[in-house]
């Protein structure tokens, strides 16, 4: 993962869950779990009340300020990453609230139960739906409150109306048979012809009038830049180097009869 | 018999982001503005984005693609472009004109400017069993999945870990497919971080310095046999549907036709028209923005749409020097902001080396 070494946008913390722990005691507070420069700053002007900064570099990292968050929920909507949730420890009995985005279209109602699911998609447990507020109309996203041991607090970071079962299959060998396939799919040009033929062209545009590999009916659209990685491999060459077909018209499919004139 | 002409002051291909924002603000300058797109509806791949965008809140950020595509459609109308839809551009020729296939037949446009905001076109990847059924682009799935409601496929494997890859991925899972994996050949998730969370906090298998061997299956792809690179220990995967996430080339054919001098970059996509940086290609009167002219997002399309239709109106003389030049400068600010921090640098470099070439 690429992920940015700048400092955390909650002070020395680092994890954003936990300096959000405290002020959590008293009530939801919005955790900004972003941890990368990207230009992208609707958080700030998700918050009424200034808790959230980007500034002018809209690269910069937000910086949050846990005690001018009331815990709205309005960043956890906007937010394009769903990287911003909510944190509620103020119920007590060992149990805290946690509020994240949910676009999955699931039946998740209140009173109902959810998969808590970690940052790697492990199930961490069901738990109850304390709440469900939908947002901004139809295409809106759900923010939904779960209410989990507190243990897992730190831990949640989605919910699902189902679980289910994505684990890799077992490793086996991975038996090299040597296939040919087509590179150019309208004229059945295969890769071994590229290859074996490559010696005799130095170009793109000399492949194709020789072979006639991207003559086809996609003149080359879903071909062209597969013979280009193709050739230029086969001649140690840049793959600018080996040119471009040269582009006649029409470069969209046309009826001859309406290009005489013809209605359509 | 020779085909119908139609004399424009300005044309523009396309009416994705940049398309629109160059018409935008073309018209607003006073120009009168035309734009071609061969689908039925205006706002190019905007109108499959069905996730929140990233970029600042002056893009649209924090909204849906489909509704800043919808914002911008208002606002062209409102502004009095118009919009010509289900018009494909055929040819582009060195003397300017445009040959277009609208409803009624094959014209001619003759316009003084003309903006290319062609967009992009989704690479591919070539390997035994890539021609079955099941096997697309994973923009093509987004469009079957977020425009016509089908899925591609029940059980989807994922290649590419870029921005496309982890967000197409997600809207698999929303409309009810699994996602088996999302394999890359690198070690690491070429997307944002955030993106790979959303796909990983559903469960989601990644599948890093993992490369498909071949897909097999005989009606379409019923099983996928993937491998570690270099380890010769693979894995077969059971899916149906195999999408290929794994980059985008610069839609540049009406340039290249048009003469336009073309250059290529590994970094922006392939060849693309050269340009400089006020939209300018070496052809007078002709432009280009967006996608066709480097592949980078939308928040960026967008300004450079405005910056191709600030140099057009300017070269019409519909717009003095310095107006332009402060209108310029403050895209300049935006585009530089966008290409800011990790992510961007390389767009950045790539850009201003392409401006001197």
């Amino acid at each position: 993962m690429r992920v940015n070494e700048c400092e955390s946008m909650q002070g020395a913390g680092g994890d954003p869950w936990s300096s959000a722990w405290e002020r959590a005691a008293r009530g939801p507070v919005a955790v900004v779990d972003c941890r990368e420069e990207i230009p992208c700053n609707p958080c700030e002007e998700a918050c009424a009340r200034g808790a959230i900064k980007v500034g002018e570099d809209i690269c910069a990292s937000p910086r949050f300020d846990p005690g001018l968050c009331d815990g709205c929920g309005r960043c956890v909507t906007l937010c394009p990453g769903m990287a911003v949730f909510l944190l509620d420890r103020s119920h007590g009995k060992g149990v805290a609230r946690v509020t994240v985005p949910y676009e999955m279209g699931g039946e998740l109602l209140e009173g109902g139960e959810a998969w808590a699911m970690d940052e790697d998609g492990n199930a961490l447990g069901t738990a109850e739906i304390v709440k469900v507020k939908r947002t901004g109309g139809r295409t809106g996203t759900l923010l939904v409150t779960v209410e989990v041991p507190e243990g897992w607090a730190l831990k949640v970071r989605g919910v699902r109306d189902r679980l289910i079962s994505l684990e890799a299959p077992e490793e086996t060998d991975a038996e090299q048979r040597e296939r040919d396939y087509h590179l150019c799919r309208c004229e059945e040009i295969n890769v071994s012809d590229v290859r074996g033929q490559a010696g005799w062209f130095n170009s793109l545009r000399a492949l194709r009038r020789y072979s006639r590999a991207g003559l086809g009916y996609c003149q080359g659209r879903f071909c062209q830049d597969l013979l280009r990685r193709e050739l230029a491999q086969t001649l140690h060459a840049g793959e600018g180097e080996v040119g471009a077909f040269k582009v006649r018209p029409p470069v969209r499919p046309v009826k001859l009869g309406r290009l005489g004139g013809e209605d359509a | 018999m020779s085909l119908a002409v139609e004399e424009r002051e300005m044309a523009v291909v396309g009416s994705g982001p940049a398309g629109m924002c160059a018409a935008l603000a073309a018209v607003r300058a006073g120009a009168d503005v035309v734009v071609l797109d061969e689908n039925e509806r205006a706002g190019g791949q905007l109108t499959k984005q069905i996730h929140r965008f990233f970029g600042s809140r002056r893009h649209g950020a924090g909204k849906r693609g489909f509704e800043i595509a919808a914002e911008l459609e208002r606002e062209c109308r409102g502004e009095g472009v118009e919009l010509r839809l289900s018009s494909t551009v055929l040819g582009f020729f060195p003397g300017g004109e445009l040959m277009v296939e609208g409803e009624d037949g094959v014209y001619v446009l003759r316009a003084r400017a003309v903006v290319m905001a062609t967009g992009a076109s989704e690479k591919s990847l070539a390997f035994p069993g890539w021609t079955l059924p099941g096997v697309m682009g994973a923009g093509a799935a987004q469009t079957l999945v977020n425009l016509h409601g089908v899925l591609p496929g029940r059980r989807v494997l994922m290649v590419g870990t870029g921005n496309v890859g982890l967000i197409v991925s997600y809207q698999l899972l929303q409309a009810g497919a699994e996602v088996v994996g999302i394999l890359d050949i690198s070690d690491r998730v070429g997307g944002y971080e955030v993106h790979y969370r959303r796909v990983r906090r559903e469960g989601v298998p990644f599948y890093l310095r993992h490369r498909v061997v071949e897909a097999r299956g005989e009606e379409g792809v019923e099983e996928v046999l993937v491998e570690e690179v270099g380890r010769g220990r693979g894995r077969v995967l059971r899916a149906d549907a195999i999408c290929l996430a794994v980059g985008l080339s610069p839609l540049a054919e009406l340039a290249a036709m048009r003469g336009c001098r073309m250059v290529y970059s590994r970094e922006l996509g392939g060849f693309l028209p050269w340009h400089d940086g006020e939209m300018r290609t070496d052809r007078p009167g002709t432009y280009v923005a967006g996608d066709a002219a480097g592949v980078e997002e939308a928040s960026v399309a967008m300004e450079e749409g405005r910056m191709a239709g600030i140099s057009a109106v300017e070269d019409l003389g519909r717009m003095r020097g310095e107006e332009a030049e402060r209108a310029r400068s403050e895209v300049r600010r935006f585009l530089l902001e966008l290409r800011g921090g990790p992510y961007g640098e390389g767009k950045l470099r790539a850009k201003e080396c392409l401006y001197c070439a």
